[in-house]
């Protein structure tokens, strides 16, 4: 083998100039090849981990509490994001909750619609690479990105250049803005700009920047609530759809109930007597008693939602319920709340009276109370439970996320219908998980869906990039076949120049391989030789190229294009061509070229190398 | 297209029965504010179908002023309204429909109607499906009281009128506004001004109704002023005329309808 490589190496240096002018090709072949490879894996990059993160994270959990409006709101964070990172396990980069507003900004005498986004920049660790993506996507034309966490100065903001010229706004100048809070009221804040930003990402040129916890405040969220998760992972490709699949799986909701203690309202209320047990911050008149003592009872119970926003599965409830008294439409209408016989008969209550209800919410400190009018009575049983009362979903859902309760250790105490009841698919959940989406235009159609059902129960939609940002993925598609298809053509061509080469030069050896079949070299041996000699070629070709590609790619990064106002700048970094080389992707395209090469030197070698040594001699061209 | 104030503007509009002996309600007794909003309520409950012109004068800074033209009809028995724009040009044809729970917006030159979601923005301006929403000023609001745990209700006079001023804070949380003050006529209860502040307190938009009249014995603010206080240098006048509360038919608030007087 050795005696073999020698002869490889000496026929190589022999025809010098054949053979520069063939590795040269060869290497322009590797060269063009791993420059595309690379400007496919750099846009991937960008919009893998530059623009589907911010936009909608590799994992999205969307919560959406509007009862017909947008309201990304969860009220029991700690439960969404523990299901999320558990599910996540070591996959997990990091989590950010993705709140946004649209609002209306007022400047120094100029007025933008515009969208104000909370981001993180308090108590985060950053990995280097984090650090240098945010230096990439947040260009800093004046000003500091740390400013942004100030709490020094009012409702810090980065906004990009075009909103800051748009609003005719400088470095510290206020920026007051009017928009929703969480509740739907309109809310006016003033900001303070700390820094103007100039962006390649197009998606990133009409926002303004503020700090989380700054716009979750202004927003009306409480600490304990959270807005929509987005999830950044490792390996996007392989695991975003996998975990969002396992995260769905998880998040399958429990019945919703608020287990309250009730008492009727009205002039003639049971005054409490001196035996009376007072319970903690109720008003003084409220009695809580055991339950099944005789006058003075304060009983607790289970109030459970219906969805009558949903005509079957209120017909299915109407026609589960036999009412003594009430009539159909007003008990099963918008504000429609039915008590039982049992707890009527016990709290005196008829229909028409008002019933208040108190209990304790898992997050805040103060007694929750409100109070309803009684629609109808049905007759109990131990199918919908004795103490019992159903409301409709409008009524019920708003005072159930206002005032979370502890379904966990109220569980105990409660009453829910078993699963096999008829009507239980008509009771409401602590939320509605939403099934998941095939793509992008499959999400908007269910939303569209969901939001026309009028259900007044927070939705939970799982979404991986490939549903939430399929558009996004669909542009990396067609970009990346673009370029490939634009490379294959000219390797292609490259590529038939150097078979036609390799095969005239073996061709044209072909009384030399005579010569040494006829001195004695075996016919495997000759074919190794040539098969050697284009190895050793294409290798050192493709090295020379791969350092060809680097020269010519750090030569094209310093290329600077000033196209912000076009598309296509979310394909740049920093105004410059933004190329991704990986080893893989290197030595996959070595091993391409050399296995083409060698493929086409084979033939012809095994050929000439059949021939019969006298044969070959006599060959003439 | 049409900004949010106009169309509130134009749903709010007051209809409202005065019982002319009901002048002296508040001479007498002490007055509280929870009476002087259940008469805002009742100026506000239709019992009869109404149908009117509405001229919305809007002017807007840097934009100059512009007219829209359109006709109301509303009927509160079932929840109902139509308006259709016949002016400016641009706007002419296109409408907005409400019946119960549904509420739709219309396009002339796609003719296509377009179901309106409770927070989706109507045609890009800031006005949402849920602010056409009728519920009782009383069930939002309830009177705003002082650090002495006092209502929050003055005498004074606005212009020459004697008024009670008085302030209300919103007793729910999904009001536009969470905080307002009205100015309302002592003798008769009608509102001549109202200020909507946002949550965090700042005056958000001023209302002034500057003229009403009797028409079959209802007082109807026949000009009303709202200035955008958030964007200084906007505001709109709104001005009502042909004025009828004669009964409307039930084809009025068909989509059909909507479609056939826009062609």
């Amino acid at each position: 083998m050795k005696f073999l490589f020698v002869v490889s190496l000496r026929n190589l240096f022999r025809q010098k100039r054949r053979n520069i002018l063939l590795g040269s090709a060869i290497a322009f072949g590797v060269m063009i090849l791993i420059i595309a490879n690379s400007f496919s894996h750099g846009i991937s990059d960008i919009l893998f981990n530059k623009i589907v993160v911010y936009v909608a994270g590799h994992v999205n959990v969307s919560v959406n509490e509007g009862r017909g409006r947008d309201l990304p709101i969860f009220r029991d964070k700690e439960r969404l994001v523990q299901i999320v990172t558990e599910q996540a396990g070591d996959e997990l980069v990091e989590y950010n909750e993705g709140i946004a507003i649209f609002l209306q900004a007022i400047g120094n005498g100029k007025v933008q619609n515009m969208v104000l986004v909370g981001v993180n920049t308090v108590n985060r660790r950053l990995t280097v690479k984090q650090r240098q993506e945010i230096d990439e996507s947040f260009q800093m034309i004046s000003g500091r990105f740390k400013e942004l966490s100030n709490s020094s100065i009012e409702n810090p903001i980065v906004l990009s250049k075009e909103k800051a010229d748009a609003l005719s706004v400088k470095l510290n100048d206020i920026v007051r803005i009017k928009y929703r809070n969480v509740y739907g009221q309109t809310q006016s804040s003033r900001l303070t700009v700390v820094g103007i930003m100039s962006n390649d990402n197009i998606f990133m040129q009409g926002i303004m920047l503020v700090e989380l916890s700054n716009l979750k405040s202004m927003m009306g969220y409480r600490p304990y609530e959270c807005g929509t998760i987005k999830l950044t992972l490792k390996s996007p490709k392989e695991d975003s759809v996998k975990l969002a699949n396992k995260i769905q799986a998880q998040l399958k909701p429990n019945p919703a109930f608020i287990l309250a203690s009730v008492k009727k309202l009205s002039s003639d209320n049971i005054k409490p007597d001196s035996d009376n047990i007072e319970i903690g911050k109720l008003e003084k008149e409220k009695i809580e008693i055991s339950g099944i003592t005789a006058s003075n009872i304060d009983i607790k119970a289970t109030l459970l939602p219906f969805m009558g926003n949903n005509e079957p599965l209120k017909k299915l409830m109407i026609s589960s319920f036999k009412l003594k008294s009430g009539k159909v439409e007003e008990v099963f209408g918008k504000d429609g709340m039915m008590v039982s016989d049992y707890l009527a008969e016990k709290l005196k209550v008829t229909t028409g009276d008002k019933l208040e209800f108190s209990f304790k919410p898992k997050f805040e400190s103060k007694e929750a109370i409100f109070s309803a009018a009684v629609k109808g009575i049905f007759v109990s049983d131990e199918i919908n439970g004795k103490e019992t009362i159903y409301t409709h979903e409008s009524l019920f859902y708003p005072k159930f996320y206002e005032n979370l309760p502890d379904l966990t250790i109220d569980l105990k105490q409660v009453f829910i219908p078993k699963d096999d009841v008829s009507f239980k698919s008509a009771l409401g959940t602590e939320w509605v998980l939403l099934d998941r989406s095939r793509n992008t235009d499959d999400l908007k159609r269910k939303l569209r869906a969901a939001a026309k059902k009028k259900m007044k129960a927070a939705t939970i939609d799982v979404n991986s990039m490939y549903e939430s940002a399929s558009d996004v993925l669909k542009l990396e598609g067609a970009l990346n076949l673009i370029t490939v298809t634009a490379v294959l053509i000219l390797f292609f061509i490259i590529l038939i120049g150097v078979i036609n080469t390799l095969r005239m030069t073996i061709r044209e050896r072909t009384r030399e391989i005579g010569t040494i079949r006829a001195i004695g070299m075996q016919k495997k041996d000759v074919l190794m030789l040539f098969i050697m000699e284009t190895s050793i070629l294409t290798f050192f070709a493709s090295i020379a190229g791969t350092v060809l590609a680097f020269i010519v790619m750090a030569g094209l990064s310093e290329i600077t294009f000033h196209v912000n106002d076009n598309p296509m700048a979310i394909l740049l970094v920093k105004e410059h061509l933004h190329f991704l080389p990986t080893f893989s992707g290197i030595t996959g395209n070595i091993a391409l070229i050399m296995f083409i090469a060698v493929v086409t030197a084979f033939f012809p070698a095994r050929r000439a190398a059949n021939l019969p040594a006298a044969d070959a001699l006599r060959h003439f061209e | 297209m049409v900004s949010k104030s106009v169309i509130i503007s134009v749903f709010i509009v007051i209809f409202g029965i005065v019982i002319f002996e009901s002048d002296s309600l508040f001479a007498e007794s002490q007055v509280k504010i929870v009476d002087l909003m259940k008469k805002i309520e009742v100026l506000q409950d239709m019992t009869a179908d109404v149908r009117a012109k509405v001229d919305l004068i809007q002017t807007k800074t840097g934009q100059g002023t512009k007219k829209i033209e359109m006709l109301y009809y509303r009927r509160d028995s079932d929840d109902s309204f139509l308006i259709v724009m016949i002016a400016p040009e641009i706007d002419k044809g296109n409408g907005y429909l409400r019946v119960g729970d549904n509420f739709w917006m219309y396009r002339r030159n796609t003719r296509t109607f377009q179901h309106v979601n409770r927070d989706e923005s109507i045609g890009g301006s800031d006005t949402h499906a849920d602010d056409f929403e009728k519920r009782k000023l009383t069930e939002l609001y309830g009177p705003s009281k002082d650090s002495a745990g006092k209502e929050i209700l003055a005498e004074e006079k606005l212009g020459a009128v004697p008024v009670f001023r008085f302030e209300i804070i919103a007793k729910v949380n999904d009001v536009d506004y969470p905080k307002k003050i009205y100015w309302v006529m002592q003798d008769k209860g009608l509102p001549l001004k109202e200020q909507s502040f946002s949550a965090s307190g700042n005056l958000m938009q001023t209302a002034y109704f500057i003229n009403y009249t009797t028409i079959e014995q209802r007082y109807v603010p026949v000009k009303q002023l709202y200035i955008d206080e958030f964007e200084k240098g906007n505001k709109t006048i709104v001005e009502l005329s042909g004025i009828s509360t004669k009964k409307l038919s039930n084809e009025l608030f068909t989509k059909a309808y909507l479609e056939n007087i826009s062609k």
